[in-house]
């Protein structure tokens, strides 16, 4: 049986960075400027996140972007050594966590300054920002 | 009264190509080759089909089955877009159509050159399922199905002391299956030793707990069951099936309970309407994508408590003579990746008992499960015909 290699690794690679949508643009622009903004029900007020157009527990279309504290606990995490994407190569091993946010919502980000072997369930951490681009900042965890 | 679906439907033929790592051929051409090569266990000619459920995205669509094998009369064209729990969900939407006389014979296949073509970050990004990953996600570093299933991995060792030797075991006694099978990508044995020392990907996931990248054709044909029994093969027949979508099913971050899968709802629909419970299981084929989605099926489809699935693999429960043997061709891990159409395809093979050196003996009752997109699962039993 012929075969072929497999292909190579992209030789620049580029950071994957969010397209904001219509119902996410607030998100991201609350991030650019230092704020964590989350999408709530106007009619029932519940929180919801990742931003989309329906209350799923009333069905209301209207809703506003509010500022939400930046305080959470560890859910769970994990920590990458291969790099999928190979920007990320200079950076693994590198911790993501998975934050219950004070404000009610999970939030997925890098975890900085604290060592593999002290992570636990519980942890207190705090959301702070990363500027990528003029339009774009990013999410991350310290320990709080 | 019996569900109206219960056994109306059987796996009348199915196929496969070489599982390997390296081909000069399209994912199309696999597809059809696996097709074909299921046509014809099936007893049928090509012209007999008149439904398509191709994998999709990646290998060939209606279209090209039309045209490469002049179906004179297709009925049913359909996706379904549940990642690796595609192909046992597509076998309840077979069902409904031949049940139901829309279709005579309805082929489900797949066709992928995971290794040799687009390999997993270019593929995922074809899926819109993927778009909150890719805007939420992918940007801090976490994309890959590794990454993002080794977060609930995680989760369930912290809660329940679940370890890397459970892990192990799983990986081990699939690779000792695949052994036996011959058509396989990997068929040297593995030791506990080597899992623990393969490099580690997205802890707690190392290299031999994740699933191959191989490339791969496999095909299934489901017809209803009074027109199956006069075909070639033993009658294996759909006695329950069911697909199953869980909370937050495109992002698992927002998922309230992470280890909550599809799986769920599905075991309980298809349990449901084959009317058995799991102690009625001679042999089970999991979707292993990574080890820990076995343990974690395993809990959810009640051969456990939640929590014990690490445990319950030990001790050769799980392998050949065991109480309940599992993916007796070497799955995803071991024998090849062709989206857990080949688990179906095994399934059939041990109740029809033409699994060779893998039988389980006396086997007559089995379950197949899939798992993927981020937690969406399907579930079938099959059984052979009295």
């Amino acid at each position: 049986m012929s075969t072929t290699t497999a292909p190579a690794a992209p030789a620049a690679p580029e950071r994957p960075m969010p397209v904001p949508t219509r119902e996410s643009k607030p998100y991201w622009d609350g991030l650019r400027e230092g704020r964590f903004m989350l999408q709530h029900c106007a009619a029932c007020g519940k929180v919801r996140h990742y931003p989309r157009p329906v209350c799923p527990h009333c069905f209301s279309m209207a809703s506003s972007f509010k500022e939400a504290p930046r305080g959470g606990t560890v859910h769970t995490w994990t920590v990458c050594h291969h790099p999928f994407n190979f920007f990320f190569k200079p950076q693994a091993p590198y911790i993501v966590a998975l934050v219950d946010m004070d404000a009610g919502v999970r939030v997925n980000a890098q975890l900085h300054g604290v060592a593999e072997k002290d992570l636990k369930i519980g942890q207190r951490v705090k959301l702070a920002f990363e500027p990528i681009t003029a339009e774009i900042t990013l999410p991350f965890f310290t320990p709080s | 009264m019996a569900h109206a679906l219960r056994d109306t439907a059987a796996i009348s033929g199915i196929g496969e190509t070489a599982y390997t790592r390296g081909t000069a051929k399209s994912g199309l051409a696999l597809q059809l080759e696996a097709s074909l090569a299921a046509i014809a266990d099936a007893g049928l000619g090509p012209r007999d089909i008149d439904g398509i459920i191709p994998y999709f995205p990646g290998g060939g669509i209606a279209e090209d089955f039309v045209a490469n094998l002049g179906l004179p009369d297709l009925a049913l064209s359909a996706f379904i877009p549940m990642g690796g729990a595609t192909c046992v969900a597509a076998l309840q939407t077979a069902a409904m159509a031949v049940a139901t006389g829309v279709c005579k014979n309805v082929l489900i296949s797949v066709g992928r050159t995971g290794y040799s073509g687009a390999r997993v970050s270019t593929r995922l990004q074809q899926f819109p399922q993927f778009a909150l990953a890719a805007e939420f996600e992918a940007p801090i570093g976490m994309f890959a199905p590794a990454q993002l299933y080794a977060q609930g991995a995680r989760r369930h060792m912290q809660l329940y002391g679940t370890t890397p030797r459970h892990f192990a075991e799983v990986a081990v006694t699939t690779r000792n299956h695949a052994i036996l099978n011959g058509n396989v990508v990997m068929n040297k044995p593995l030791t506990v030793e080597d899992h623990h020392a393969s490099r580690m990907i997205s802890d707690p996931f190392r290299l031999f707990d994740c699933s191959l990248e191989s490339d791969g054709g496999a095909a299934v044909i489901v017809s209803a069951s009074d027109r199956a029994k006069s075909l070639n093969k033993p009658l294996v027949t759909i006695m329950g099936v069911a697909e199953g979508h869980p909370e937050s099913p495109a992002s698992i971050a927002q998922r309230p309970d992470l280890l909550e899968f599809g799986l769920v709802k599905a075991a309980r629909r298809g349990y449901e309407m084959a009317g058995v419970a799991p102690k009625d299981m001679d042999v089970a084929e999991i979707y292993d994508c990574f080890t820990f989605t076995v343990i974690r099926q395993l809990e959810i489809l009640g051969f456990c408590k939640t929590g014990e699935g690490g445990p319950f693999v030990m001790d050769g429960r799980i392998g050949l003579g065991g109480e309940l043997p599992i993916n007796t061709h070497g799955g995803l891990l071991s024998q090849g990746h062709v989206v857990g159409l080949n688990h179906v395809i095994e399934l059939t093979r041990q109740l029809r008992g033409e699994a060779g050196k893998a039988q389980v003996k006396d086997a007559e009752m089995g379950l197949v499960t899939g798992y993927g997109d981020m937690g969406d699962g399907s579930l079938a039993i099959l059984r052979r015909a009295a």
